[in-house]
């Protein structure tokens, strides 16, 4: 029945019944190639997903249904596999981005099957629309993106005297410095050296201003979710400045204890800052509460895989009647708190891939660890 | 008692902030010392030292107003100018109602500060000048015989002498005599002065200044 020569041998026939009521019935497109990548079969249900009359595609190269890089690569995927005999996609199924006949893309659950039949070879591809499930897939991002703006807006609200005496006090410094150079040149008595050396205090002092409203800047904007390569040092030094001020106003201190190499973190670095600053401010409100200490430790550790971040606290440790449901939305011991900032946290690091847990310290608070995995491991 | 001799001292855990203020007052002939926290400053401060006080309000450890209380309990008279990040008026109202000079509100005006250090330095210039005037009526008065400090209190508070004398049980005479000596030890020419003596020693006592000698005061307690 099958003809070696002729890649549509495929083609509907009235004899295979069975197979045509079951390509027709598929709610999933399904496409049959030939060993070289010409389409013999296209079912009802990939002419409505792509846009083609099975007419149209028939003999075709499969490559048309897909976009770039793949459309140009399919050729030697298929030859590869003539020569290698490695599979690299059949019986796994994966997730690709498919072209319609109007240009556009869309993602499909592509799984591929091989079949033969005497002399002839040939593959099965079944692919399964996946829009709705990836959109609401980012939607869910989206939303998690959303709440964590507000809850870090919150946050900030609530440090925002802190950070504006922050800002302060270089400004009072810079315009006192000013003040001071300029008596001085008025007495005629000013030497270029001190007048030099106040003017590299004010740029210092500038600097440190600025250091401060850029860490905030950064943290108030919403922007979508990303992804980039993330130094967790340099994200820990960045919220110390923001909170060591609260701190120190209740004589405690934050001391960071960062390994000096740490692997890269992918992740959105304003939303791991978002967790440490919950963290530490609940250490803080901890120790205020009841103190066994006066330090907040911040720690960094390179383990296998991963990247570690510590936030211990000497504060009375947690509340046994909220321990079970301490990541829990809206379960609070705090007064003026919703309740929102661990669940938030979790919710925040679960998206990295990542764990939070905590534990009792021997200083009696509590210790959070924030693990991370890391995108460039390499054995030390 | 004039600034030159006085010191301005500056406590505030803000390094830059303290060194500017340090470089401003510098620029109009001030001389300044440097406190990065209250106890840096209680362990160098010596009763004596002339000057006044640029105090930060929030510090860590011990915050400017429980400095200004611990300088209440020792009877030091430093007149305070505090200075804050944050316009806390409650924190104002404290401080001045403890009897802070002045409040300035970081970040100041250099002219403000300065004329206000100006002016927190005549108040103490003026403190320990009357503070050396009762260190010196003290001594005076403790030179005084108890009998004669006796009939110093009762004649400065406005007894006859023919009344002290009947209380006494003692000449009228001798009353003129005690009273002669009475002037010549107290350094006064007057009834009029040594009745103003009386008083500002009785005052310095009721304000508990610092004074030097047990018998340093009037020794009946005054009748108010």
């Amino acid at each position: 029945m099958a003809t070696p020569s002729t890649a549509l041998s495929t083609h509907r026939n009235p004899a295979d019944s069975r197979l045509n009521a079951l390509l027709d019935a598929a709610v999933d497109a399904i496409v049959l190639i030939s060993e070289r990548g010409l389409i013999s079969r296209f079912n009802p249900a990939a002419e409505r997903i792509f846009g083609y009359a099975e007419a149209e595609v028939l003999g075709r190269n499969v490559a048309l249904l897909m976009p770039e890089p793949y459309h140009s690569a399919h050729d030697s995927y298929l030859s590869r596999y003539r020569t290698t005999g490695e599979q690299r996609i059949i019986g796994l199924g994966r997730e690709v981005l498919a072209l319609r006949k109007d240009g556009t893309t869309f993602p499909i659950d592509l799984s591929v099957g091989e079949f033969r039949n005497g002399e002839e070879r040939g593959f099965v591809g079944i692919l399964r629309d996946i829009s709705d499930r990836v959109r609401s897939v980012h939607e869910t991002e989206d939303l998690r993106a959303r709440l964590a703006h507000v809850a870090r807006i919150g946050t900030l609200g609530e440090m925002v005297s802190g950070i504006a005496h922050e800002v302060n006090q270089p400004l009072t410094a810079i315009a006192t410095y000013a003040s001071a150079c300029r008596r001085l040149l008025d007495s005629g008595q000013s030497r270029p050296a001190d007048l030099a050396a106040t003017l590299e205090k004010i740029a210092h002092q500038a600097e440190r201003a600025g250091q401060v409203i850029r860490g905030l800047r950064s943290l108030v904007r919403r922007k979508d979710e990303q992804r980039e390569p993330l130094d967790l040092n340099a994200l820990v030094k960045e919220v110390a400045r923001l909170t060591d001020f609260e701190l120190r106003q209740s004589s405690f201190r934050l001391v960071l204890t960062l390994a000096p190499r740490l692997p890269t973190v992918m992740g959105d670095g304003i939303q791991i800052q978002q967790v440490l600053i919950n963290l530490i401010r609940n250490g803080f409100d901890a120790m205020r509460e009841h103190a066994s200490g006066e330090v907040i430790e911040v720690s960094s550790q390179a383990l296998e895989g991963h990247v570690e971040l510590r936030v211990s606290d000497a504060g009375g440790g947690i509340d046994p009647k909220i321990v079970e449901h301490l990541f829990q939305p809206f379960v609070t011991t705090k007064a003026t708190g919703i309740g929102l900032g661990l669940s938030i946290c979790r919710s925040i690091v679960s998206a990295h891939n990542g764990t939070l847990t905590y534990h009792l310290n021997d200083a009696g608070g509590t210790t959070f660890v924030l693990c991370l995995p890391a995108l460039d491991w390499e054995e030390p | 008692m004039s600034a030159a001799s006085a010191t301005v001292f500056i406590v505030d855990d803000e390094e830059a902030v303290a060194d500017s203020i340090a470089m401003l007052l510098g620029s109009v002939g001030l001389s300044t010392r440097l406190f990065p926290d209250p106890r840096a400053f209680l362990a160098h401060y010596q009763a004596g030292d002339a000057g006044c006080l640029v105090l930060d309000v929030r510090m860590p450890r011990m915050s400017g107003l429980e400095l200004q209380q611990e300088l209440i309990r020792r009877h030091c008279t430093l007149p305070i100018i505090f200075i804050t990040g944050h316009g806390d008026v409650p924190m104002a109202v404290e401080a001045m109602r403890a009897g802070a000079v002045d409040f300035l509100q970081k970040p100041f005006n250099d002219e403000d500060l300065i004329r206000r250090v100006h002016k927190a330095l005549e108040i103490d210039a003026q403190e320990r000048a009357l503070l050396q005037r009762r260190e010196e009526l003290g001594r005076r008065w403790a030179g005084l015989t108890a009998r004669e400090q006796e009939v110093a209190q009762r004649i400065a508070d406005g007894e006859a002498n023919k009344v002290v004398a009947a209380d006494l049980g003692i000449s009228e005479r001798t009353v003129e005599v005690h009273r002669a000596r009475i002037l010549q030890k107290l350094e006064v020419r007057s009834l009029a002065q040594l009745v103003q003596v009386v008083l500002s020693l009785r005052e310095a006592r009721r304000g508990g200044l610092p004074m030097d000698g047990r018998d340093a005061g009037p020794g009946r307690s005054p009748p108010t």
